[in-house]
């Protein structure tokens, strides 16, 4: 007797699951969420936290450094916890523009500069999307694309390379022959 | 129904004995771990688990850390509740840091942390039913696992390691439409529980799987130190929520469920797995609680400490992740990185009475017990 109450159960259970799915087959146009990836992609959600004029994005992606607003106080570096982040910096005149490095000497904000940035590489592979590095930056030049200044990038998930160098962003806008009597200078 | 066979009525030849070694890549150990078994035909004779191939040497790197550069590891710890991981830890420095957080602050904490409680069991739910052989279940709990995690990458940036409640605060306070979204996500949510239930959990196979596969008695369950839904499975109506209110959660109404043996022995693996689901149902009740009741105004940043440097001393502070009883002892030098730091975690202990409960199971069995105990390794191995 229990042998055909099981048998019973087993067949009336099978059909209430089997009918939660036939309910889903019979819908999939209009509640169907699966994407075929490459050529459709999901939204990305809303990100207006509501504090900008334009939508704060705090969506986190590749690192951004607006050079022309760095002035070396190397606190993103410190904050990094897997020190990704890599400067070196030279000091110049303040607040004197160096055309032939790249280098400005004042900011947006109009602080002043007195150091040039021989170097800021971030390596992006090692980088934990932990978006420590953005909160102590004073000048906001610093962001997981997005941030304040949303509208000068985009964002990008796709961001793979053949080659792990690749991976290491730098930033320095001074030119590699410059760069050489900087260092020289240095030692 | 899985057959127990006792020692006794084996041979006892050692020679029909077999070490059988699973894992450490293996689906149905959820992540890397190796089971040596050693089997006499398809019974279980003896578990012994290897751990330790997914160490990171998350405690000792700490201690090279300052408390807020932590945070980033304390998340990839356990990398399905990552909330609940950070929410444990700000409770820790702030008690050593005599640190009183704002009102709003606590209940955008309780509301990040429940939502992640929820993701966390939809993930344990899918991938038991995965492991008893139920592939379907598995892509419904992922679809609505999908959408709290668009909920949290919309809130802070991140679907997973989130790095976002912090020490004496949050990074941010709740995006415009959140809440409302929030919202969206409990009505849509709450009929999809009845769904699950339909599809797996009182499905006959299912349940002649899970069964009376796996009892931990309640002695055991304790003497073992397993917790979480886990212990509550086992009938100890033990939840630190209540038992230790920590944070706001006394302010809430919900109950504790425990394992009753409905479908088979008190302690079984359908008990386990039946608290999850009514798991999902209590924190949705106080995820509701907390919008309704959430001041809408107030600054978030309002006790944030600008450096973190506790005075010395040492605490041990637990909380109730989704896998249970997770504690953080931090032991302070006065400097702004802690001279000692260790995490204590439940899905460890749970792993420790494997071979306790599962000898003289079949290894098919053994798979769901593994299953049904809903461990992370990445927790495990730190």
């Amino acid at each position: 007797m229990n042998y055909f109450l099981s048998i019973f159960q087993t067949i009336s259970t099978l059909i209430i699951g089997m009918s939660v799915t036939l309910g889903h087959m019979l819908k999939i146009r209009k509640g169907n969420v699966t994407l075929q990836y490459p050529v459709e992609r999901w939204p990305r959600p809303e990100r207006d936290i509501g504090f900008s004029p334009d939508s704060y994005n705090v969506i986190r992606s590749r690192l951004t450094v607006d050079m022309d607003d760095c002035i070396g106080c190397l606190k993103c570096e410190r904050a990094c916890p897997v020190d990704c982040i890599k400067i070196e910096t030279h000091k110049v005149e303040k607040g004197e523009d160096i055309t032939e490095a790249n280098h400005t000497g004042v900011t947006s904000n109009g602080t002043t500069k007195r150091l040039l940035l021989t170097r800021f590489d971030i390596d992006m592979s090692e980088c934990c999307y932990c978006n420590l590095c953005t909160y102590p930056c004073p000048e906001e030049c610093i962001f997981m694309v997005g941030g304040p200044n949303s509208t000068r990038h985009e964002i990008d998930y796709e961001f793979s390379e053949y080659d792990r160098n690749d991976m290491i962003y730098r930033f320095s806008k001074v030119p590699p022959d410059i760069l050489q009597s900087y260092v020289q200078e240095n030692k | 129904m899985g057959i127990k066979i006792n020692n006794q009525n084996t041979h006892n030849s050692s020679d029909e004995e077999m070490v059988l070694n699973i894992g450490p890549q293996h689906p149905s150990t959820h992540g890397v771990l190796r089971l040596k078994t050693i089997t006499d035909g398809e019974i279980i004779k003896k578990i012994t688990p290897y751990i330790g191939y997914l160490h990171r040497c998350f405690e000792k790197h700490c201690e090279n850390l300052t408390y807020e550069q932590a945070i980033p590891f304390v998340d990839r710890c356990d990398y399905i509740g990552s909330m609940n991981n950070d929410f444990g830890y700000a409770i820790a420095v702030e008690k050593l840091m005599d640190i009183q957080v704002p009102e709003k602050v606590e209940y955008i904490r309780v509301i990040v942390a429940e939502m992640n409680r929820i993701a966390s069991h939809l993930l344990a739910v899918g991938v038991f039913g995965l492991d008893v052989g139920a592939v379907t279940p598995f892509v419904y709990c992922f679809r609505d696992r999908e959408r709290i995690l668009d909920l949290f990458e919309m809130l802070c940036g991140a679907r997973l390691l989130y790095n976002y409640i912090w020490v004496g605060g949050v990074s941010h306070d709740f995006p415009v439409g959140w809440v409302e979204k929030t919202y969206e996500f409990l009505d849509y949510f709450e009929p999809k529980i009845i769904e699950t239930n339909d599809l797996l959990t009182y499905n006959k196979i299912f349940i002649e799987r899970t069964a009376d596969v796996g009892v931990i008695p309640p002695e055991v369950a304790i003497s073992y130190g397993v917790t979480g839904p886990n212990l509550r499975g086992s009938g100890v109506k033990w939840d630190l929520r209540k038992n230790e209110t920590y944070s706001i959660y006394d302010k809430f109404d919900f109950d504790i469920p425990i394992g009753t043996g409905a479908m088979g022995t008190i302690g079984d693996c359908w008990d386990r797995y039946y608290v999850r689901i009514r798991e999902l149902e209590e924190s949705l009740k106080i995820v509701r609680q907390a919008l309704d009741q959430m001041p809408r105004q107030g600054d978030i940043y309002e006790s944030m400490p600008k450096k973190i440097r506790p005075n010395a001393g040492h605490i041990y502070s637990r909380t109730e992740s989704p896998r249970g009883d997770l504690g953080f002892y931090i032991e302070s030098d006065g400097s702004a990185t802690p001279s000692r730091l260790k995490l204590r975690s439940p899905a460890f202990t749970a792993l420790s009475c494997m071979d306790e409960i599962s000898k003289g199971w079949m290894l098919a069995d053994m798979l769901t017990i593994l299953g049904s105990l809903d461990i992370v390794l990445g927790e495990i191995d730190r």
